[in-house]
């Protein structure tokens, strides 16, 4: 004979013990999960896609900046050969013999619009060269 | 079998959706049950359901596993649970007709006295105090285990041994009225 204590037990185990989902519930849940798992690659990928834009802007800002500054030593360099140039020929004038002397007073205003072509020239190839260089545009 | 060991490696391995399919079986029920307790609504634990494990889902990357998996999942369950019973006013009840279909609805083909019976005894569940009747409505969903029930509501284990005992004494006290 069951006392009433188990039959309470066997009327809640009856009432409880069954509970469970519906049948359709797993399937709702993967479901709900593969969207998720969706907008999570998405936003990865736009995230991805910014960090990269950023990385290719700064590496630019650099390679500009680096090609700014060699402009400015290419200059100051063919300024310093230039000054040296004429140091060099300053002081070696008086050993010169006569023919050197009459040749370099015949070509000198030549010799002397040359290198002042050159002196212009070196920094307007280098900026010609930094305008035609366009940066690569990412899609 | 289920180990958290196994779980932690398949995360590792940024395969989280296997890791699901593994906790799923094991902690569905479980962690229906729990929102069930608290909400005494099954579509609105259902929704819990669901909630808790997307919450799993999207935490698990985190899960350092210093806590047990099923205690950090029962955490995440009362939390939920908690929160919808806050967003929802009015509180429904276990006798609610539309709590009676569901627990009826797990019966196919429940004879006439059979829901007599279940109406009568859910009556009874509800009367209890919310602790009592959690303790009650998972002892029983739980195969009569005192430490799961204890693990899923994160009390001592004789808390649950006390609270049954008085639930079960009310109910019978209820029921000789």
């Amino acid at each position: 004979m069951s006392t009433p204590d188990s039959e309470l037990d066997k009327h809640l185990q009856a009432l409880f013990g069954g509970l469970d989902t519906g049948a359709d519930f797993d399937a709702r849940l993967m479901a709900r999960l593969r969207a998720e798992s969706q907008i999570n690659a998405t936003a990865r990928a736009m995230r991805a896609r910014q960090q990269e834009r950023a990385r290719y802007r700064r590496a630019l800002a650099e390679l500009q900046s680096r090609r700014r500054s060699m402009l400015r030593l290419l200059t100051l360099d063919t300024l310093g050969i230039a000054l040296l140039l004429v140091v060099a020929v300053v002081t070696a004038w008086p050993h010169l013999s006569r023919d050197v002397m009459d040749i370099s007073r015949q070509y000198g205003p030549y010799i002397a619009t040359l290198l002042g072509v050159l002196i212009a020239a070196v920094p307007l190839l280098g900026m010609w060269a930094e305008q035609t260089r366009r940066p690569i545009r990412l899609p | 079998m289920l180990t958290d060991a196994r779980v932690l490696e398949l995360v590792r391995a940024e395969r989280r959706d296997e890791a699901i399919a593994l906790l799923l079986p094991a902690f569905r029920r479980k962690v229906f049950g729990l929102a069930y307790s608290f909400l005494r609504d099954r579509e609105a634990a259902e929704d819990v359901t669901q909630d808790v494990f997307i919450k799993v889902w999207r935490a698990l990357p985190g899960f350092d596993g210093r806590a047990s998996l099923s205690t950090w999942i029962y955490a995440i369950a009362r939390n939920a649970s908690l929160s919808a019973l806050r967003a929802r006013r009015p509180q429904s009840s276990l006798s609610d007709p539309e709590v009676m279909d569901a627990v009826e609805a797990l019966d196919p083909a429940p004879s006439a006295d059979a829901i007599l019976d279940r109406a009568a005894l859910l009556r009874l569940v509800d009367q209890l105090p919310t602790k009592q009747r959690q303790v009650i409505m998972l002892f029983y969903m739980e195969e009569q285990s005192h430490e799961g029930v204890a693990n899923m509501l994160a009390m001592p284990v004789g808390t649950v041994k006390t609270l049954l005992h008085r639930a079960r004494a009310r109910m019978s006290a209820a029921a000789g009225k």
